[in-house]
């Protein structure tokens, strides 16, 4: 190395500090300490706290409730993944079309993703509403239902509202990262498809599907991962109920640690929850990693 | 002859279901705009019969709102800015210095990108009670930092890599330093990145929840999110209109933000973004 080249090896360094610290102080640390602090009984408003080696998760995985929760977790994730997948694509397919006053249509199907999930679920929960909700109404007067439905009081209908409303919420992400990349296939694939004779269907399957397999990997593994962990809008929706059958891992770690008042055992569940994550966080990882070195 | 039929179908398609997706909004704008008794008639008007701003009226000057609305703009300016300064360095640094660990840091970034805020939150609130911060927004601002550090050094990352590097180099050869060249080239260049960056963040912190319900509890420091979920809670009679007024207050910045942003997302910027 030249003395120019450790000055500036010393100079990107000291660039990149200011992140590190922040992230070391705000993430590294807190991550460590949830792992320390789930071998710990605590009480919340107390602090006080004794340790107690493996058994919080011994009660864990030994409890129906953990199960429940990963079984309710893994059907929220897959029941709204499947509704975003499908829908984003379709939908980015169709706007991909000369249609009339397309980048209209196009703002107004990405904009569930730009409002607060509060606001989403403000405005799904006064839709739903039993007795003066537009939904009931318009079901009734088409003749769908006879009697007003409880969307989110009971099962399975609050499972069903939950996933909806997060394919609402989300699937316009899905249409951004396959619109983005529908826009650069090259326009020569269809036309030599053309003259070899295929119709509509197969450049379908043929041009449009083999090139959107790359983006479509790294949106269903990001989405897995970000509707695993959902917080806000199954928690607003139906507060995990009714009877816990829509409380989610992200659902549980809160209310033990500021409803049930058990700091270490939250910690444990967020431990766990985390196990289950690294999965698709390390396939993610791996993805990324193969397609940005060459 | 077919092909027109299939136009105007594949039209009626797609504006039906961009109807449907888009209805909940329509509808929430419509409800805030409807006087309190419209709301419980049977069956319910679409249009109002008689439109009022009552509902915006009360909100302002009879709820808390407005003090959650400047909370919440103070709170997403103050992280936006931390962040995009503590970024902007660190994006450069990953791409244009070469010193041992940086692919591996890289790499960790991302990595705290997907992590879930629920882990991370049981420490956060410990610390926040250990050094006096819970409560105040200040102790927001740092937590937020948690999610939007890693989200804008990574895309501020794939804006800088774009910038042809000979512009750079042309700097240095005419006698410019590294920082000089930071700030001569390289901001000019990245400004567009930067300020879409920049407004992703604000909307990241805009709409954060979960950190807002635990690490405040006080309507002096609440942001607009726990506030007005606050205000449906504490209710004795819900009121819909006013809390759709709230709504579509609340979503005014971010409309805005939409329609700046709208070239970005549709002309493939959201793919680099998605792609890392």
């Amino acid at each position: 190395m030249t003395p120019l080249e450790r000055r500036y090896a010393l100079l990107g360094l000291a660039l990149i500090a200011p992140t590190v610290l922040i992230l070391t102080a705000v993430i590294v640390y807190p991550l460590l300490s949830a792992i320390y602090l789930s071998f710990f009984s605590i009480y919340t408003p107390t602090l006080a706290g004794k340790a107690v080696g493996l058994e919080n998760y011994r009660t864990i995985l030994s409890s129906a409730y953990f199960w429940h929760a990963l079984w309710t977790t893994f059907v929220w994730t897959a029941g709204t993944l499947v509704l975003q997948i499908g829908f984003g694509v379709g939908m980015a397919l169709l706007l991909n079309q000369n249609i009339l006053f397309r980048s209209l249509a196009r703002s107004l199907v990405l904009f569930p993703y730009f409002i607060s999930t509060v606001v989403a679920v403000l405005v799904w929960r006064w839709l739903f509403n039993d007795l003066y909700g537009i939904l009931n109404h318009l079901l009734i007067a088409a003749g769908v239902i006879d009697m007003p439905v409880d969307w989110l009081g009971s099962m399975p209908n609050a499972m069903v509202s939950v996933i909806t409303v997060g394919a609402w919420k989300f699937f316009p992400f899905v249409v951004i990262a396959v619109l983005a990349r529908l826009q650069t296939i090259p326009e020569h694939l269809y036309e030599a498809a053309r003259i070899d004779g295929a119709g509509t269907f197969s450049r379908f399957t043929d041009v449009t599907l083999p090139q959107l397999r790359d983006v479509l990997s790294i949106v269903i593994l990001l989405r897995i991962i970000w509707d695993f962990k959902e917080f806000d809008l199954i928690y607003l929706l139906t507060g995990g109920g009714p009877m816990d059958n829509t409380r989610t891992l992200p659902l549980i770690v809160y209310q033990q640690a500021f409803g049930l008042n058990q700091m270490g055992m939250a910690a444990a569940y967020a431990v766990a929850m985390m196990v289950v994550m690294l999965v698709f966080m390390l396939a993610y990882l791996a993805y990324s990693r193969d397609r940005s070195t060459p | 002859m077919t092909s027109r039929l299939s136009t105007v179908i594949l039209n009626i398609v797609t504006w039906t279901l961009v109807a449907v997706i888009a209805f909940p909004l329509v509808w929430m704008v419509l409800t805030s705009l409807k006087p309190q008794s419209e709301l419980f008639t049977i069956p319910p008007g679409f249009l109002p019969r008689e439109v009022t701003f009552e509902h915006y009226r009360i909100l302002l000057t009879d709820t808390p709102f407005l003090r959650y609305f400047v909370n919440s703009a103070i709170l997403a300016t103050s992280t936006t800015l931390l962040v995009v300064t503590v970024g902007a360095l660190g994006a450069y640094s990953l791409v244009r210095f070469r010193y041992r660990g940086r692919e591996t840091l890289a790499g960790l970034v991302l990595f705290t990108y997907l992590l879930p805020s629920v882990v991370l939150i049981i420490p956060l609130y410990l610390m926040m009670v250990k050094i006096g911060l819970s409560n105040t927004l200040a102790s927001l601002v740092i937590a937020y930092t948690t999610f939007s550090l890693p989200y804008a050094l990574w895309l501020l990352r794939s804006f800088m890599a774009g910038i042809p590097e000979d512009l750079e180099s042309a700097a240095l050869v005419d006698g410019a330093s590294r920082m000089g060249a930071f700030f001569d080239v390289i901001l000019p260049q990245a400004l567009p990145g930067i300020i879409s960056t920049a407004l992703f963040t604000f909307i990241l912190a805009w709409n954060e929840y979960l950190y807002a319900l635990v690490l405040v509890n006080s309507d002096q420091s609440r942001p607009l999110t726990t506030g007005v979920m606050n205000m449906l809670i504490t209710a004795f009679n819900i009121d819909w209109s006013l809390l759709m007024a709230a709504s579509v207050m609340m979503s005014i910045p971010l409309i805005i933000i939409f329609a700046f942003l709208q070239s970005y997302l549709t002309r493939g910027f959201g793919a680099g973004g998605v792609k890392g």
